[in-house]
This record gives C-alpha cells, sequence and structure tokens, in this order.
C-alpha cells in the first residue's frame, strides 16, 4: 500500500513537471482532473467510462489469474459489439436486447477459445495466437461496416442504427450487468474449487500438472470466459449512444489495453483490478475536463497512467528483489 | 499480378518490422522478452519526423530518431534489468506511454491533431544502385529504397557475425540461456542486458524513422499500427536467428505487399489487411508442428 | 615483526561475520587451508557453508572479517574479481551453458580473439592441452549438453583451471556422480593437490570427507564447532559436530510384511534424447512394502515416476493401480484410483513457493473440502492445521508464503499433504534431500509407518544409506533399464555401487 502511495506521488509529481514545460499551472490542472472525474458534472462520465474499461480489465484477468495473458481483448470486444448489432438489428423487442447480449458474449467466448486450442493443440503461445487473431477479427468489423452492414445514409464506417427498443437508453443496466460480472468473477474467484484451481494454476504451472489440474481444458474455459466477457463489453457498448457500431470507436479509447494494465497491476486480483480499472476510468475521464479548463491536451492523463504503471512495475521488481536476494 | 513491383514493395514495408525483429531478437538472446518494440518504434518514428522537421535535415532526423529510441528504451532496461519490474508488464506500459506521449506532443509541438505532415517536411530519398539498378527484375526490385533499407539487410548481416563470431555475441547468448552460469564467469549480466536493451531501441528507432520517413514522410497517431507485435511475432517465429528473423520478416512483407494487390482484383481492403497476421499465424502452426515432430522423434 | 610464513596459507579467512535479516550466517568464522591441501567444510543445510564460499568466492561481502590469499588481504566485489586473483567455484547443480560446446564453456568470458572475434582455433588448443595436461576425459568440441553428468563436472573443473585457479571450491561435487565416477574426480582432485592447488570441498557426506579431505572444517548455525586433521576424527564425531546431538547414523528399519499387489508396471518406455530414457521397465509393489529405485541420477528414475504420476506420457507399457488400468489417464484420474506423490522437486513441482503455506496444502483437496460446491476459508484452515501439527511444521502461521519456510520444513508440509491423502500408492523421490540429518529421521519413520498401515511406497533416492534403511527390495536402474533387483539383505553398498556403474549382472 505503501509502494502504491510513493509511486502514485512519483507519477504525479512527473506529471507535475510535464505540465509546467507546458506552461499549465500543474495543481489547477490536477485539481480539474479531480472535480472533472468526481465532480457532479464528470461523475457520470466517469462511470461511463469505467463500464467497459472494468469489463475488460475484469475479462482479461480471468486468464491473467492462472498466469495465461490474452492479448486478444480488442478482438474480441469488436467482435462481441459487431454481433450484437448484427443481432439487434433483425431480432425487434426485449427478445433483441437479450439475443444481442448473448450474440456478443458467444460471439467473443468462441472467438477467443479458437486462440486457446491453438495453443492446446497446435503449440502455439497463448500470447501470439490471441494477438495475432486479434487484428483479423477488427479487420472483418472494419469491412463489414463498409459493404454489408453499412449505413446508407451516412459516408462514414458505421452501422445503421438500432432500433428504438433495443437500446440501452441509460447507464444503469449496463453498469449493473458488469457489475454482476465482477462480483461474480470475485466470488467463484475465493469460493469454489474451479477458482482455487485456477490460482494453483497461476502459482506455478508445474504444481498445478503434479496436482492433477488439467491445463489444456483450463485455458479454453478460461479463454471463453475472458473472451465471453470482452464480447459482453462490446455489446454492452454497443447498445448504449450511439446504439451502432462505429468503426474505430472501440479502439481508440484504449479500453483493451488500459483494462489489461489494471489487470496486472493487480495481479488478476478481483477486487484490485476492480479499484485499477476505475481508478484509471477516472484519470482519463478527468482529462476531458483538463482539457477543457487548462488546455492542456487530455493525452498527458495516458502518460500519467503509463508512468504510474511502470513505477509500480518497478517498484514491485525491487521488492521481490529485496525479499528473495540472489 | 506477381512481378518486381510486387516485391520490391514488399521490401519497403517490411524494413520497419525487420528492424524491430533484429532489435527484439537482440533482446530475446540475452534472456529479455521485449514486447516494447511497438511503442519504441512509435517514439522514434515521432523523433524522426520532429527532428527532420526542425533541422531541416533528414539524416539528423534519423539521428535523432535512434537517440530517441535508444534514451526511451531505457525505460525497460532500468525498471526491467536493474529494478527486476515484469518484463511485460513494463513492455505493455511503455506502449501505451509512447501512444500517450505522441499523442500529446503531436498538439502541443505541432499544434495539430492526428496527423502532421507538410511538403517542406524532408523524406528519405530512395537510392538507385548504380549496375543493379539495370538488370532487369532484380534491379526493380533491389533498387530505390530508401538508405534505411539497404542497412536493414546490414543490419542482419552485422546481427549474425555478432552472434556468432564475436565475444559479446557468445556472452549474450550464454546469459540467454543461463544468467547464473554466465555470472559466475564474471560476465556482467545487468551490462550486457543494458547493451542489448539500448541496442534494441536504436533499431527501433531506426524502424520509426524508415516508417515515418522512408515509407512516407509524415508522422500520424498510433501510426505503427501494430507492426511492434508483427516484429514480436516475427522474433518468434524466426527463433531469434538473424536469418530466421529476416525470412519471417520477409514473409510477413510479402503477405502485406500481396493483400495490397489484391485490392486491385476488387478484394475490400479490409480483407486483405488481414492477411499477414492470418498468414503468419498459419506459419507458427506449421512451424511449431514441425518442432513437436522432431521432438516426438528424438 | 614475525609474522607467520605466508606460504603456508593459500586461503585465510579471519573472523568472518555475515548478518542476513533475522539470521546470523557466519558468527566469527576462521578458516585457514595451507596449499596442496584437500579442505573438507561441513555442515547442516543452513549451517553457514555456502554462505562463506559465496564470500570467499566474492558473490556476498561479509559483515566483518577480512580474506586473505598468499598472505594479502583481498576484497572482492565480483566473482570475475576472485577469478582474476586465482579462486574458482564449482556451483552445487552445474552452471554449464548445454547449448554450447565444452570449449566455448571453458573459454566463456575470457575468449582468446583475432581482429575483435573469436579465435576458434586458438580457444580449441587451449583447452585441448588442458585436457591434455590433466588427463581429463573430454573433447573440446562436444557439445555439453550431450555429455554424460560425471563429464559436465570435469567441464566445470576445466573452467577453473582455464582461469589459473590455485584455489579451487567445490560445493557438493558428487551428488550426482556415481561410486566410479566419484572415485575418478577423487584422483583428479587429488592430482591437482599434488600440483600445488589449494582444495575446498563442500560436502555433508561423512564417508566421502573422510576418504579425501586432510583436513576438515564443521559448521553449526553459523559457528566453527570442530576443526581438526581428518585422520584424527571419524564419522560419529562429524556428525555430532554437524548436529549437535549424537545421531543414529544408518538406522536400517526390518523389512514389513507384504501384502497383494497394489502397484504394477509393465513394460514402461519413454523416448529420451537418442536412447530411451525408460526402456521396458517392469515392477510391481505390494502393500505393506518399500520399493527402493537406486541409481546415479538421470539413469530413468525421474522419467519411471514421471510416467507412472502421468506427467510424462508412455510410449509403451501399462500401469494399474489396484487392478485397474491408469496409463492412459490424466493425472486427476490417477491420483482418484489411488496415487499420492512427493515429487523429488519441491520449489517447483511439490509447492508453490508464493503461495500460502495453507493453500499449497489445501492443493489437491480442493474438491473433497468443498461443501455443495462451495468453499469455505474455515475448512482450508482446519485441514491446513492437521496437517502442520501432525507433521511438525514449522511456519509462523499457515499465512505465510511457502518460501518462508526451511528446507526440511517444506519437505515435511509436502509430506504430509501426500501422506493425508491415505492413497495406496506412494510415489517418494528423495525425500531427505536439502534436509537436516535431525529432520531426516523423522521423515524415515513417518515413511515406515504409512508402509506399515498397509500402503505400497516406490521409493527413489540417490542416497545407497536412504535406500539401505527404508526399501524391503532394490531396483537398480541404469540407462533407462532396470539392471539389478536385490533383497534387502543382498542390498549392500559394495552390490548397489556396482549395478548403478552397469556392472550388474
Amino acid at each position: 500500500m505503501k509502494t502504491v502511495a510513493v509511486t502514485l506521488l512519483a507519477a504525479l509529481a512527473l506529471g507535475a513537471i510535464l505540465l509546467a514545460a507546458t506552461g499549465a499551472n500543474p495543481l489547477e490542472a490536477y485539481q480539474a482532473i479531480v472535480t472533472g472525474a468526481f465532480g457532479p458534472d464528470g461523475f457520470q462520465d466517469t462511470l461511463a467510462y469505467a463500464v467497459p474499461v472494468v469489463g475488460m480489465a475484469t475479462a482479461l484477468a480471468i486468464p491473467l489469474r492462472a498466469g495465461m495473458v490474452n492479448l486478444g481483448g480488442e478482438g474480441q470486444l469488436v467482435l462481441g459489439a459487431i454481433s450484437a448489432i448484427a443481432v439487434g438489428l433483425h431480432v425487434p423487442g426485449p427478445l433483441g436486447l437479450v439475443a444481442a447480449l448473448v450474440a456478443g458474449v458467444l460471439a467473443g467466448a468462441l472467438y477467443a477459445s479458437i486462440a486457446a486450442v491453438c495453443e492446446t493443440r497446435l503449440g502455439v503461445p497463448l500470447l501470439v495466437t490471441t494477438l495475432l487473431l486479434s487484428y483479423p477479427a477488427m479487420s472483418f468489423a472494419a469491412y463489414l461496416v463498409r459493404f454489408p452492414m453499412r449505413d446508407e445514409g451516412s459516408s462514414l464506417p458505421q452501422s445503421d442504427q438500432l432500433p428504438a427498443d433495443v437500446r440501452f437508453t441509460e447507464l444503469a443496466p449496463g453498469l449493473f450487468l458488469i457489475a454482476a460480472v465482477v462480483v461474480v468473477y470475485a466470488v467463484v474467484d475465493a469460493r469454489t474449487p474451479a477458482g482455487f484451481e485456477t490460482r494453483v494454476t497461476g502459482w506455478g504451472p508445474r504444481f498445478a500438472q503434479y496436482a492433477g489440474i488439467d491445463r489444456p481444458a483450463l485455458t479454453v474455459r478460461l479463454l471463453a470466459c475472458s473472451g465471453g466477457l470482452a464480447g459482453l463489453v462490446g455489446a454492452v457498448v454497443a447498445l448504449g449512444f450511439p446504439y451502432r457500431f462505429i468503426d474505430g470507436a472501440l479502439i481508440t479509447p484504449q479500453y483493451t489495453w488500459i483494462g489489461l494494465l489494471a489487470a496486472l497491476l493487480a495481479a488478476a486480483n478481483p477486487l484490485g483490478t476492480l479499484v485499477a480499472a476505475v481508478f484509471f476510468a477516472a484519470l482519463t475521464s478527468g482529462g476531458f475536463a483538463m482539457e477543457r479548463e487548462t488546455q492542456v491536451p487530455r493525452e498527458l492523463t495516458a502518460v500519467l497512467q503509463a508512468v504510474l504503471i511502470i513505477f509500480l512495475a518497478a517498484a514491485t521488481g525491487l521488492l521481490r528483489k529485496r525479499r528473495n536476494p540472489a | 499480378m506477381i512481378d518486381a513491383a510486387l516485391f520490391s514493395s514488399a521490401l519497403g514495408a517490411l524494413t520497419p518490422i525487420l528492424f524491430a525483429a533484429l532489435a527484439g531478437a537482440l533482446c530475446q538472446r540475452a534472456g529479455v522478452f521485449n514486447i516494447s518494440l511497438e511503442g519504441t518504434m512509435l517514439v522514434g518514428a515521432f523523433a524522426g519526423v520532429a527532428g527532420s522537421w526542425y533541422t531541416g535535415s533528414v539524416w539528423l532526423g534519423v539521428l535523432i530518431a535512434v537517440l530517441t529510441g535508444t534514451a526511451y528504451s531505457l525505460i525497460l532496461a532500468v525498471g526491467h534489468v536493474s529494478f527486476g519490474g515484469d518484463a511485460i508488464v513494463l513492455g505493455v506500459a511503455i506502449n501505451l506511454l509512447a501512444v500517450g506521449l505522441t499523442s500529446f506532443l503531436i498538439r502541443t509541438v505541432f499544434g495539430t491533431r492526428g496527423t502532421f505532415s507538410d511538403p517542406a517536411l524532408q523524406g528519405l530519398d530512395a537510392v538507385h544502385l548504380p549496375l543493379v539498378r539495370d538488370i532487369p527484375f532484380v534491379g526493380t526490385v533491389l533498387s530505390g529504397h530508401s538508405v534505411l533499407v539497404y542497412l536493414s539487410w546490414l543490419a542482419v548481416v552485422a546481427l549474425a557475425v555478432l552472434l556468432y563470431r564475436h565475444p559479446w555475441g557468445l556472452r549474450l547468448r550464454g546469459i540467454g540461456e543461463r544468467e547464473d552460469a554466465a555470472a559466475s564467469l564474471g560476465v556482467s549480466v545487468t551490462r550486457y542486458r543494458y547493451g542489448v536493451i539500448l541496442a534494441g531501441g536504436a533499431l527501433c528507432g531506426l524502424a520509426g524513422a524508415q516508417l515515418a520517413l522512408g515509407n512516407v514522410t509524415l508522422f500520424s497517431e498510433n501510426m505503427t499500427a501494430g507492426r511492434g507485435w508483427i516484429a514480436v511475432v516475427a522474433v518468434m517465429l524466426g527463433r531469434a536467428l538473424p536469418y530466421g528473423v529476416f525470412a519471417a520478416a520477409v514473409l510477413f512483407g510479402l503477405a502485406e505487399a500481396f493483400g495490397f494487390r489484391l485490392q486491385g482484383v476488387g478484394l475490400p481492403q479490409q480483407a486483405t489487411d488481414a492477411a499477414p497476421y492470418v498468414v503468419t499465424l498459419l506459419a507458427l502452426f506449421i512451424s511449431s508442428a514441425r518442432i513437436r515432430r522432431t521432438r516426438e522423434s528424438t | 615483526m614475525t609474522q607467520q610464513q605466508p606460504e603456508s596459507r593459500a586461503v585465510a579467512l579471519r573472523g568472518i561475520v555475515k548478518r542476513f535479516p533475522g539470521v546470523l550466517a557466519n558468527d566469527h568464522v576462521d578458516l585457514t587451508v595451507a596449499p596442496g591441501e584437500i579442505h573438507a567444510l561441513m555442515g547442516e543445510n543452513g549451517a553457514g557453508k555456502s554462505t562463506l564460499m559465496s564470500i570467499l568466492y566474492g558473490l556476498s561481502h561479509p559483515d566483518e572479517g577480512t580474506i586473505e590469499l598468499d598472505g594479502r588481504s583481498v576484497t572482492f566485489s565480483s566473482a570475475a574479481q576472485a577469478i582474476d586473483t586465482g579462486v574458482g567455484m564449482v556451483q552445487q547443480g552445474f552452471a554449464l551453458f548445454n547449448s554450447l560446446t565444452v570449449t566455448d564453456n571453458v573459454v566463456f568470458g575470457a575468449e582468446p580473439t583475432r581482429f575483435g572475434l573469436l579465435d576458434r582455433r586458438r580457444s580449441r588448443a587451449a583447452v585441448a592441452e588442458l585436457i591434455e595436461r590433466h588427463g581429463l576425459r573430454l573433447r573440446p568440441g562436444d557439445k555439453v549438453g550431450d555429455l554424460p553428468v560425471g563429464v559436465r563436472q570435469q567441464v566445470e573443473i576445466l573452467k577453473l583451471l582455464y582461469r589459473r585457479a590455485r584455489v579451487l571450491i567445490l560445493d557438493e561435487p558428487t551428488a550426482v556422480l556415481t561410486p566410479a565416477e566419484t572415485d575418478r574426480l577423487f584422483d583428479v582432485l587429488r592430482g591437482l593437490a599434488a600440483d600445488g592447488h589449494t582444495i575446498l570441498f563442500v560436502s555433508h557426506k561423512l564417508h566421502e570427507v573422510l576418504a579425501l579431505s586432510d583436513n576438515v572444517t564443521v559448521l553449526r548455525d553459523g559457528r566453527v564447532t570442530l576443526r581438526t586433521a581428518t585422520a584424527d576424527t571419524d564419522r560419529a564425531a562429524l556428525a555430532a559436530a554437524m548436529t549437535g546431538r549424537d545421531v543414529e547414523l544408518d538406522k536400517i528399519y526390518p523389512t514389513g510384511s507384504p501384502g497383494d499387489i497394489v502397484l504394477s508396471a509393465q513394460g514402461l518406455t519413454v523416448a529420451g534424447h537418442g536412447k530411451p530414457a525408460l526402456d521396458d521397465v517392469s515392477l510391481e509393489v505390494r502393500a505393506g512394502e518399500v520399493v527402493g529405485v537406486a541409481g546415479v541420477a538421470g539413469n530413468g528414475q525421474t522419467e519411471l515416476v514421471a510416467a507412472i504420476a502421468g506427467l510424462r506420457a508412455l510410449d509403451a507399457g501399462t500401469v494399474t493401480v489396484l487392478g485397474k488400468d491408469i496409463g492412459r489417464l490424466a493425472v486427476r484420474e490417477r491420483r482418484a484410483a489411488g496415487l499420492a506423490h512427493i515429487p523429488e522437486d519441491r520449489v517447483e513441482t511439490g509447492s508453490a513457493q508464493g503461495a500460502k503455506l495453507g493453500d499449497n496444502l489445501a492443493t489437491g483437496f480442493q474438491r473433497r473440502l468443498a461443501r455443495r460446491g462451495w468453499l469455505r476459508p474455515g475448512r482450508i484452515r482446519d485441514h491446513a492445521r492437521e496437517i502442520v501439527e501432525k507433521f511438525g511444521v514449522r511456519a509462523a502461521n499457515q499465512d505465510v508464503p511457502m518460501r518462508t519456510l526451511s528446507g526440511g520444513n517444506q519437505q515435511k508440509a509436502i509430506l504430509g499433504r501426500e501422506l493425508t491423502h491415505d492413497a495406496p500408492v506412494l510415489l517418494v523421490e528423495q525425500p531427505t534431500r536439502g534436509v537436516d540429518i535431525g529432520a531426516v529421521v523423522n521423515i524415515h519413520r513417518q515413511l515406515i509407518e504409512y508402509r506399515d498401515a498397509g500402503h505400497a511406497l516406490l521409493l527413489v533416492s540417490a542416497e545407497l544409506s536412504e535406500i539401505r534403511a527404508l526399501a524391503d527390495r532394490v531396483l537398480v536402474m541404469y540407462e533407462g533399464r532396470v539392471v539389478a533387483e536385490l533383497t534387502k539383505d543382498e542390498a549392500t553398498y559394495t552390490a548397489l555401487g556396482l549395478a548403478m556403474a552397469g556392472g550388474a549382472s
């Protein structure tokens, strides 16, 4: 905890220097970030941004708990979103809403399972299969919204809008869904044999094998959960405003990478992942407020996040070194 | 459809990947899993453009790209080697930092958003090789690239010589295999790892320079677009062998150029964008299947 | 001023003190060794031997005390400086590059060059000359990974000689050698001593120390407890100095009363590099019986246990437990069929070092400890507490990470966990490796009690004394095959040693 505080202060200090270098007042800028993130005007935005980030962080934390890195979150997220739109456009009414969510989950789960099977059957590392499969998925979605699913009335690469009854017009349903998933993850992790076995695998692959844990089956199962959740996040975002799939809209905000960092930072611990993800989300949404009020580009908050993680990674490495001197 | 121009464009496309993959291979050999290639390349690209713009000299731009790439890779060196931080966490953060930093700087330095380009921005000229250029086919393929393209080929050879003919190469291969054994013989693991990471940063700087001053003459946000990741995969596919990595990069470059060509016959760009990744994945399947077979037969 | 003649002391460590958090690893240790002397350094794990040697070798710095070489005071800040000054060390478990040749391993870090590039010819010639001069059995161009273990040891020594080391430190060098290879190593060491080299031999094997050394120093809890000429001491005195009490050495338990066959393996074959790692091995273990598997490390014992436990796929053969064929089942199913396993590798296979002791003890029981699919922390704690109490695991509490426990206590925890399965078959590998002499007796007693409760034990051990103490029947493995089967009475050191070297009938 002390480490976190110290590194946080160090990152803030570095950020202050950067801010001062651009001619801004660091204190004002930081104040703008805080009020922007948690003030009455900004809190809604923070929550809206936190939903996909927390969702993706949890999605990537699930396999990470067993020491497996899913680098293909972007592809799974995008496939989930486009599948939800495809279904939502054709199935009307409340049923369409459910069907769209299910389609998103299935698309993400199936796609991530393919990457898992590539490792367990073909021996290509998961890190690589997930990453490489991500790009074709993004290209596929980009193709769909340019040709077969394109909104004819627009020059942008985007799909048609969902019908009015297949929409999340408010934040609450998505927020509730993701929160429920986080709770389920925390409970499964701490209180079930399956969660225990996942943690055992994370402690050491050889220990897990020795203890009788079936790694290939676990890999496929965890990746299916991970991809399914990423797909759900995609579906939730797609069902929300502006109720359509816009090419790149899920990639540019860096939900996946920020989520991955939150998960890595918390060593995939459910609660820690949640806290880290919310913190990053707040920082990012505060960045918009800072840009409005001080003219400092909001990208600075992305810099702050990355610097914070670099400091934390180095600090935990140092602690580990001290604990077991070579 | 398969002609000399296809191969020529493949060579240009693969150069940034090749530089970055050589950086990755060098680090891999010394036991550092470097996934920060993407971000370092992006920073190099920005520094190259900024350097060329402010000095008015493309050569100074390339030099600044190299120096900046080296300096940027210090983050990984200090964080991972000196502090013992996890290389994957650091790598992901370094990549994210590069995106944030360059997007921040393009606004504060150039006062624009998204893409910076200007007719006055100096790019790298094509070099027409005497004699070679007149050979049919071969001339079209090999001649007319930027100096950095030729430099990247030299770098492949240089890496091979370094790894297998120079004491440093022996030592860093040893460090990669068993760092404790190397340390017990008085070889400083820290110093060699710093060396490979910083040299890798310089190579990524060159990769960025070729990308932003050679292939095109502009900087745009996130313009590396996954090339650094492809380099990571190329290292794996080429088993961190200099010529293996070269072959992997060529395969990727050809797939990209060929995919580009397929657009000419009506395939949508998005379908062909995916081609290099799919080809790389297939190549990995084949190579890992072969390795499994040989492992089983011995 | 009259100083002692410097040439009478090649090495002199004086008043060495080294503190680690909470531990006094070396407490004013003195150690002097003359040139041409073979000096044995003994002590149990954690007695401070390794710390002392790493200080002499420059890998760590003493908090107090001085180091003298040939009468001159030296301070090393790195192994490189120690090497330059003529001190070389062969670490326990080799520090070799398996993918490189003998030559590359030897010249590594001090390579001859020509125009800045490696001079292969000169390297090779220098190494060949050293091999010749010291009568080693090596070829410069061989890849180290292809060499037998005993020969790799010679590569380690060659590395030191190439660096002109005058003081050679060998840390437990015989752990992986056959008796014949050990003899050969001792011949090489005696030759080097006669040549004026000073040799520090770190070992816990009493008979080897008595056979090889001129003088011996024993450490316990960081202090010197015995310093004597080897000729003036014996096994009992050395053991007492190491443990601080009289230890019942070499207790041999009487044979049990075997019942029905519980574990049966027929024609087990596992491919290896070139030749099979396991070649048509068959064995049977009965209830209430301990079958010992003796052999030099690397002759298929590891593969045998791994194949039975399901950690390695069988290329041919069958394994049955209580008549059920388990040869193609997954590890979980094999364990369910009645297997428990205490593995050789405690650190990565047998435990999760970073995880809590309690979680380590619960692993494998997670399904049994669950109620209606839910795990309750209370049940996990109770389960762990039972094992900790029953097997005397010493730890601050069950929430501390496994790595904070001493080697002996880690082993007790693993032993306790696996015995708690109450499985009909127990596979045990190197149960007392790295465990103090005091704890050895305790672990042996637990295993025999488990046998007498009617379980079948397959025991793999590199310590012949352990095999003789526990096994009712002994199988000797050599190059992947069972080359001898001996009854308890037939299994003398001589008979075992002969069979382990492949010389059985």
